[in-house]
């Protein structure tokens, strides 16, 4: 037999485990041949110039290399495994070493090349879907086109040309290190004795829980006021990064075997079939995959999270230019407002016009506070500076002369500080303080966040009081405005037609003045990009994390063949193993995702309120979403024991 | 009464083109409480037999009934339906799981009958005890020796009391010493338990403890011999000879 012939035979023979491979290598290019076009193609000039996106798609793409070497170089392993019992045949026969790693890397090679064109076919295809997404996200007028980018082939080409060499090289210390001998037992090798549950392994597993439960502890005092300091911040994360990671790693090392096991001690030796597939063949392999289980549980977690927080200032950037802008249209000067107005007219666009006068004084806010960290705090609550308005400013309130209510309390700042239902506050200013009772809380806003220091909260007054307040204004407190005049267009469709003409005015550029159309379109762009590559991320975690545990899978159930024969020959039906396979992919695939789920959600928890003012919907979507995709692998597991079992007796 | 009786059962392997038949034509019929052997050259079809009369593999034309049941034609559903009922098997590589211990391999065909557990646990004391394994009932497959692990399996046979137990080459991996103990145990079952054992080997030391050996030949039964009341030495020596002429043929071929 020629060593052509001989390389075809194989490649032939082994075309059922080539798959595995070949979809694995199709799907990598396909991914990074998107991302490359995508990058390269003229019309994403206006995302890279606009929000300097070139770095973050740049840095995307680097990531992206990283990801998919680790998943090729998996996929290489376990497929190198399969096989090793043909190398040891080769070499029984008398090849060398060197001839079949030729073999190899001839049928490697044209393996590998061939799926690399089918992957930058469909590439191709999934890249202009890709930029309709993106455009879509974004809220950008524009058409999807895209033309074939040689850039782009050319970039493919030479990361996966050296992604091969790689492989080939882990292919030759394969070979090299192992003798005949090995090559046999790979895969006949069951992974290891069978573990007993000892006391070390218990204690190991409850340090595992516990050491998860101090980090998610810790995340929830993360930003309540306890870490100051930015240093102390900091240390306060990579110390629940690290005990959440290491707890999860002891978790699946210990406490995964030692609950199974307790399970299990309870039946004392009477197991149902489910519990024979499920509990005892995971339990048996828990120690050994507790490495690549705790990567899959922390990509994941870091997935959802970071998709789950995209989310949220994606879902939230309507809401927060809402919160931030009480009015369409917000001008902190009557003449800019009255031209403004007039331009309106002359277009034929009605609007409602509304009028605020405020000013700054010096406000004593301590006997209403009730939580707040005063060595901490940024401000002092028994001399805080704050804006106050009249009551007129405010429908459908009006104050008798010694009450005093709080508007445009914004919600990131409830977590910091919580306020008495009612109490005393005094307001002061040049010469003068004014005591008032506090009667509550009023969920709206009023004044633009900007106008008010930042955000902080606004008092309403009596007409009255607010007069004498202002006489008595302590000037060196003020801000260059004191009047702010929001503009509201009556029929939505209008709205755009209004901005145009706000900006023909050049009213965006100056301080305090804004248009909310214009703001949350701008924060639809950014938080688009940065969602569609979170995103773009998530799905690449998502496939290879599934991808790796369902590769996992058919290597279990290949090893487990002889187990299902047994089991079929004691008289137990497909039907019966496969209810126990699915009890098993269950656990498989949930344990990890339960527990990334769990680490996400404390980790969305601990800091959600910088990114967004919706919690719960835009987690749970996110959440529900990655659930479901995930669930396919475990699906698709299912599926191929379905045809094991059924070809084992 | 007969137990399993088998009829001109054929098993042809191949395809159109390149077809061996294997078994041509055999008849079998067991007795309640018999202990039958099958012996045979190499390639001459024993492990095919076991497995047509196990309902493991089907048979391409015969029939063959268990306590009166035909399950030639039956489907996969009702064959395993029927091997949780009527059958046991022991088999010469263990076929013991790894990840279970030695109490819950035994176990293993009582779950499936759902059985209480209570009489899950006497029935296992009584046959981990005739067996002698009740010491590693905790232990692994992999922490005991060859002999413990097909009196095991052994026992996992047996434990639900099965209408005919099938052994393929039961103490093929086995050294002298730890077959003969199984086979001892075997034979006391046989007894005790008036269970009906089918066994395939090559020894003829593991044949003579069975009450009548069936010898196949190119697919076909070649010749029986019956126990009867001999001494197991002379069934012993008797099996030898057959064995000779069975042997002898082949040579001149
Ligand atoms: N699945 C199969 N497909 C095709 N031919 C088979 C198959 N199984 C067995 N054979 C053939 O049937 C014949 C009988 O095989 P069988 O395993 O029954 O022999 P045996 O008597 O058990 O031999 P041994 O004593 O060596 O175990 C052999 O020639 C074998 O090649
Ligand atoms: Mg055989």
């Amino acid at each position: 037999m020629s060593f052509k012939q001989l390389i075809f035979r194989n490649l032939k023979k082994n075309l059922s485990n080539y798959y595995l491979y070949v979809f694995a290598l199709v799907f990598s290019v396909a991914l990074y041949f998107a991302f490359v076009t995508l990058q390269y193609d003229p019309s994403m000039d206006e995302v890279e110039g606009s929000i300097k996106g070139a770095a973050a798609l740049r840095a995307g793409a680097v990531m992206l290399i990283a990801i998919i070497i680790v998943f090729l170089i998996y996929a290489n392993n376990l497929f190198i495994k399969r096989r090793s019992k043909e190398i040891g045949l080769l070499q029984l026969v008398g090849l060398t070493k060197g001839k079949i790693f030729q073999i190899l890397s001839v049928e490697n090679m044209m393996l590998y090349f061939g799926s690399m064109l089918i992957g930058i076919f469909v590439g191709f295809s999934v890249s202009k879907l890709l930029m309709m997404i993106l455009i879509k996200i974004m809220g950008i007028n524009e058409v999807a086109t895209l033309r074939f980018s040689v850039e782009a082939l050319i970039q493919t080409a030479v990361v996966f040309v050296c992604i091969y060499v790689v492989i080939m090289a882990m292919n030759a210390l394969f070979i090299k290190r192992q003798r005949i001998l090995h090559l046999f037992q790979v895969t006949s090798k069951t992974e290891g004795k069978v573990n007993r549950v000892s006391v070390i392994g218990m204690l190991i597993g409850v340090l595992g829980i516990g050491l998860i439960a101090f980090g998610y502890y810790l995340s929830t005092r993360l930003f309540s006021g306890d870490f100051t300091e930015l240093n102390a911040l900091y240390f306060a994360m990579l110390t629940i990064l690290g005990s959440v990671i290491v707890g999860t790693y002891l978790f699946y090392k210990g406490s995964v075997s030692f609950i199974f096991n307790m399970i299990r001690k309870k039946d004392n030796g009477y197991l149902s079939i489910n519990k024979v597939l499920s509990l005892s063949s995971i339990m048996f392999r828990m120690k050994s995959n507790s490495i690549l289980l705790t990567i899959i549980t922390t990509v994941s977690a870091l997935a959802i999270g970071l998709l789950s927080l995209t989310y949220i200032s994606y879902y939230s950037t309507e809401k927060t230019a809402e919160e931030s802008l009480p009015n369409h249209f917000s001008i902190p000067n009557e003449a800019d407002a009255a031209r403004f107005m007039d331009e309106l007219e002359a277009a034929k666009i009605e609007y409602t016009e509304k009028k605020v006068d405020f000013h700054q004084v010096h406000a004593d806010l301590s006997r209403i506070m009730e939580t707040y960290d005063e060595e901490n705090g940024s401000f002092n609550p028994g001399d805080a500076t704050m804006v106050v308005i009249s009551d007129e400013a405010v429908e459908g309130i009006d104050l008798s002369r010694n009450e005093s209510i709080i508007v445009n309390f914004p919600d990131t700042l409830q977590q910091f500080m919580s306020l008495k239902e009612t109490g005393q506050i005094s307001l002061k200013g040049q010469a003068q303080t004014v005591t008032l009772n506090y009667k509550g809380l009023e969920d709206r806003n009023v004044l633009p966040s900007l106008l008010t220091l930042g955000g902080f909260p606004v008092a309403v007054v009596d007409q009255g009081v607010y007069q004498q307040l202002k006489e008595d204004m302590d000037e060196s407190i003020q801000k260059e405005s004191t009047v702010y005049v929001g503009v509201d267009v009556k029929d939505k469709g209008e709205i755009e037609e209004a901005d145009k003409i706000f900006q023909e005015l050049g009213f965006q550029e100056n301080f305090g003045y804004s248009s909310r159309l214009y703001v949350s379109s701008t924060g639809k762009i950014t938080m688009g990009l940065a969602m569609f590559l979170v995103g773009f991320f998530g799905l690449t975690f998502l496939i290879t994390s599934g991808c790796i545990l369902y590769f996992k899978q058919m290597d279990e159930s290949e090893e487990e063949k002889g187990t299902y024969k047994i089991l079929r020959k004691l008289g137990f039906t497909n039907k019966d193993l496969l209810n126990g396979i699915r009890v098993k992919q269950l656990f498989n695939f949930g344990i990890p995702l339960v527990v990334g789920l769990c680490h996400s959600y404390f980790a969305v928890k601990s800091g959600w309120f910088f990114f967004g003012t919706e919690l719960w919907t835009p987690m749970i979507i996110v959440m529900v979403l990655y659930t479901l995709l995930y669930s396919i692998f475990g699906l698709l597991s299912v599926l191929y024991y379905k045809k094991v079992i059924k070809d084992s007796l | 009464m007969s137990i399993l009786e088998a009829r001109k059962i054929h098993k042809r392997y191949g395809n159109k083109w390149n077809k061996q038949e294997v078994l041509r034509g055999i008849d079998i019929e067991v007795e309640k409480g018999e202990f039958v052997g099958i012996m045979g050259p190499s390639g001459s079809g024993k492990t095919t037999l076991l497995n047509v009369l196990s309902s493991i593999d089907k048979v391409t034309n015969g029939s063959i009934k268990i306590e009166g049941q035909e399950f030639t034609k039956m489907k996969e559903k009702q064959l395993a339906e029927f091997r949780k009922n009527h059958l046991g098997f022991i088999f010469q590589e263990y076929n013991l799981l790894d990840t279970l211990s030695v109490k819950e391999n035994i176990l293993l065909p009582l779950t499936i009958k759902k059985v209480t557990k209570k009489e899950a646990q006497n029935k296992f004391a009584a046959v981990a005890k005739e067996l002698g394994i009740l010491e590693v009932k905790d232990k692994y497959p992999g922490e005991i020796s060859g002999g413990q692990k097909q009196r095991t399996s052994a026992a996992r046979a047996f434990i639900h009391d099965p209408s005919i137990i099938f052994a393929d080459e039961p103490t093929g991996a086995l050294d002298s010493k730890s077959a003969s103990d199984l086979l001892n145990k075997l034979g006391d079952l046989n007894e005790k338990r008036k269970a009906t054992i089918v066994m395939v080997t090559h020894d003829p030391l593991a044949a003579s403890y069975c009450s009548r050996v069936i010898f196949i030949k190119d697919g076909q039964i070649f010749t029986q011999l019956n126990k009867g009341d001999e001494s197991r030495q002379t069934f012993f020596n008797d099996i030898i000879k057959t064995q000779g002429v069975l042997g002898g043929v082949q040579h001149e071929l």
